[in-house]
């Protein structure tokens, strides 16, 4: 009997919401803004956090990556007396073995040698870049093969001429057949391919955050191998002119033994390589910073949509509260009706909630809606990734529902603390 | 407002109260209508004493025990005529299809079956105060409370609700009813005449003291 008390009053309250739908959708605008807000400032933020995770992923928040880097063009002048006939710069061997050996949070140090070079398969030509890489930096990046196997210390030992390949090679080359097993040439030696790299699949904005694209056609094959093929000298020709380098170690991944080891472990390597190298022919990058400034960009573009949500929530609050006075001006006699018929205050009370909780149910569910749309819209035009969770579209009609049922508690009140009298009377 | 007034009504009368404005009639309505406490004194409605009671138990009171029939009609102009004469059944928590069923006979009762659908504003005024008479019945009331329930309709409407009510009168209901007309108040079996917040003739009383 009380439940079908309640929906009597609620289909009462509907009634009065559809008699009235311009100005009901008026009412809600400032609702469908702030659960709209509410949706995509979840949404965005979960798709953030999930980039986050893949970049942590990607990077490793225990790794620092120095790089070697040609010195910037000034210095050539200073080094023209040594007549050098090729550039050397870079990191040393030697700096990697300093580093092991002195610094007590360096957990291990994995060299890898990058040479630029094109793959051939038959007459095809992919430009790629090939990695000399120990066998425990695959596993440790998360590289895994979706078809073949990755090197081991086996194949490592014996130099073995193999190689793993990502799909987007494998793609380029224009390969229908299982690609495991082909030999393909990287300079002037033969490789046989061991593995296809299972990429993770990320949307355009991770691809690009993450430098993605400029993996898509790595080649990895085992350290030794490459020192004993390629070692240290790349030789580059362009237009007209040649360039000829020298670069002991193209790049090194320093893993610290622990997270909260990074920072210092970053500090060391800084202060080690400054006093190793005259010229700044190296560069760090330690994912974690990066990640830490990228969470803080995140928590403030959150801060400021929990700001915009709250303020749309409250705005679209205050024109319910409003809208429902007028409402309740303009239905005086009907309340004075009403109470006559013998309504107690707490029937009008109900009955002004629920038309209120009606109005925060609907206009939160076109909040849903028009989120979904922004969410869309945001991914859209700004390539950032979204997830929404069915669970947002709950919390939404939940916070729609108790911010519109505050919002009609004072306006149903004072209809029910009408006087009877002066409300049949009321013109 | 009110002084000194003593006034019982028996079941089955059917009283009207004139007298000029300001005379204290209307606060005599909204006491006897349950819409409004005396400061002093007590109101015995069927049986039971009101003065005292809460404003949720005076509700209960008023959807029992009366019947109202306004002047302006009062009925609520979003509902139909149907829901109009189902709203105290509602607050008399009868359920959906006793309201309904319950309604449409007492629309059918004053001849309006044919208007079910129709909204208060698609009535002639005549039409509209029997819809309000009605839903005045709807609940069996003790009492029937009509404030001037001519004076806003055309003679002829005016003259058919009059019917109506002297129709229920005869069926034994209780009508207490407030007029400025002096031809109507003329044609009812006890007037009570009232002047400055006081009763100044009761032709009940004098029939009583006579009888």
């Amino acid at each position: 009997m009380r439940l079908e008390a309640f929906g009597e009053v609620l289909r009462l309250g509907l009634v009065n919401l559809l008699r009235n739908k311009l100005r009901t959708f008026l009412t809600m605008l400032g609702m469908i803004f702030g659960v709209g807000s509410v949706i995509a400032m979840l949404s965005v933020g979960a798709g953030a956090r999930r980039e986050i995770l893949a970049r942590i992923q990607k990077l490793g928040i225990n790794n620092i990556i120095v790089h070697s880097i040609k010195p910037p063009e000034e210095t050539k002048t200073d080094t023209q007396e040594e007549n050098r006939w090729f550039a050397k710069y870079g990191l040393l061997f030697e700096d990697r073995e300093l580093l092991e050996a002195t610094c007590p949070s360096v957990d291990r140090v994995l060299p890898i040698n990058l040479v630029k070079q094109p793959v051939w398969l038959g007459s095809r030509r992919v430009n790629a870049a090939v990695m000399g890489v120990l066998p425990e930096h695959l596993s440790m990046f998360h590289l895994a093969v979706a078809r073949g196997r990755v090197f081991n210390e086996v194949d490592a030992q014996e130099r073995k001429q193999v190689c793993v390949v990502r799909r987007g090679l494998v793609e380029d080359l224009q390969l229908l057949d299982d690609p495991v097993g082909m030999q393909v040439h990287l300079g002037n030696e033969s490789y046989e391919i061991i593995g296809v790299l299972a990429d993770a699949r990320f949307r355009s904005h991770t691809r690009e955050a993450l430098a993605i694209d400029e993996h898509a056609q790595d080649v990895y094959i085992p350290y030794t191998t490459s020192m004993r093929n390629f070692g240290t000298m790349t030789y580059i020709q362009r237009a007209g002119t040649q360039e000829m380098s020298s670069v002991e170690l193209d790049e090194m991944i320093v893993v610290a033994k622990e997270t909260s080891l990074v920072r210092t472990t970053a500090r060391m390597i800084e202060a080690v390589l400054r006093h190793n190298h005259k010229k700044k022919d190296y560069e760090i990058v330690v994912p974690l910073l990066q990640l830490e400034q990228q969470e803080q960009i995140q928590s403030v573009f959150n801060a400021v949509m929990i700001v915009i949500a709250a303020i749309s929530l409250v705005v679209g609050g205050i024109g319910i509260a409003n809208i429902m006075l007028a409402t309740i001006t303009e239905r005086t006699r009907e309340i004075g009706i009403r109470r006559a018929m013998g309504a107690r205050r707490n029937d009008i009370l109900l009955q002004f909630l629920t038309e209120t909780a009606a109005i925060g149910v609907v206009g939160g569910l076109f909040g849903c809606l028009f989120g979904f749309v922004a969410v869309r819209a945001v991914v859209a035009f700004t390539g950032w990734q979204a997830l929404t969770e069915p669970y947002y579209v709950l919390l939404a009609l939940s916070i729609s529902c108790l911010v519109a049922i505050a919002a009609g508690i004072y306006p149903a009140r004072r209809a029910a603390r009408m006087d009877p009298i002066g409300a049949l009377r009321y013109q | 407002m009110l002084q000194g007034i003593e006034l019982t009504i028996h079941p089955g009368e059917f009283v009207g109260i004139v007298g000029a404005s300001g005379s204290g009639k209307t606060t005599l309505m909204n006491i006897v209508g349950c819409l409004d406490r005396p400061s002093a004194g007590r109101y015995v409605l069927d049986g039971e004493d009101v003065s005292t009671l809460d404003d949720d138990a005076l509700s209960l009171a008023r959807n029992r025990s009366i019947g109202f029939v306004f002047q302006s009609f009062q009925l609520i102009p979003q509902l139909s005529v149907l829901e109009n004469v189902e709203v105290p059944l509602y607050y008399g928590r009868r359920s959906r299809a006793t309201r309904r069923a319950r309604a449409s006979e007492l629309l059918a009762s004053v001849g309006l079956s044919h208007r079910l659908r129709h909204h208060p504003a698609q009535l002639s005024g005549g039409e509209c105060q029997r819809v309000a008479v009605a839903r005045a019945l709807a609940n069996e009331p003790a009492l029937i409370l009509a404030d001037e329930p001519t004076g806003n309709l055309d003679t002829q409407s005016g003259e058919d609700v009059m019917q109506l009510l002297f129709e229920l009168h005869r069926a034994g209901r209780t009508i207490v009813m407030v007029t400025h007309n002096p031809e109507i108040a003329a044609r009812l079996p006890r007037v009570v005449e009232m002047r400055d917040g006081a009763i100044q003739r009761d032709s009940g009383a004098l029939a009583e003291a006579g009888r």
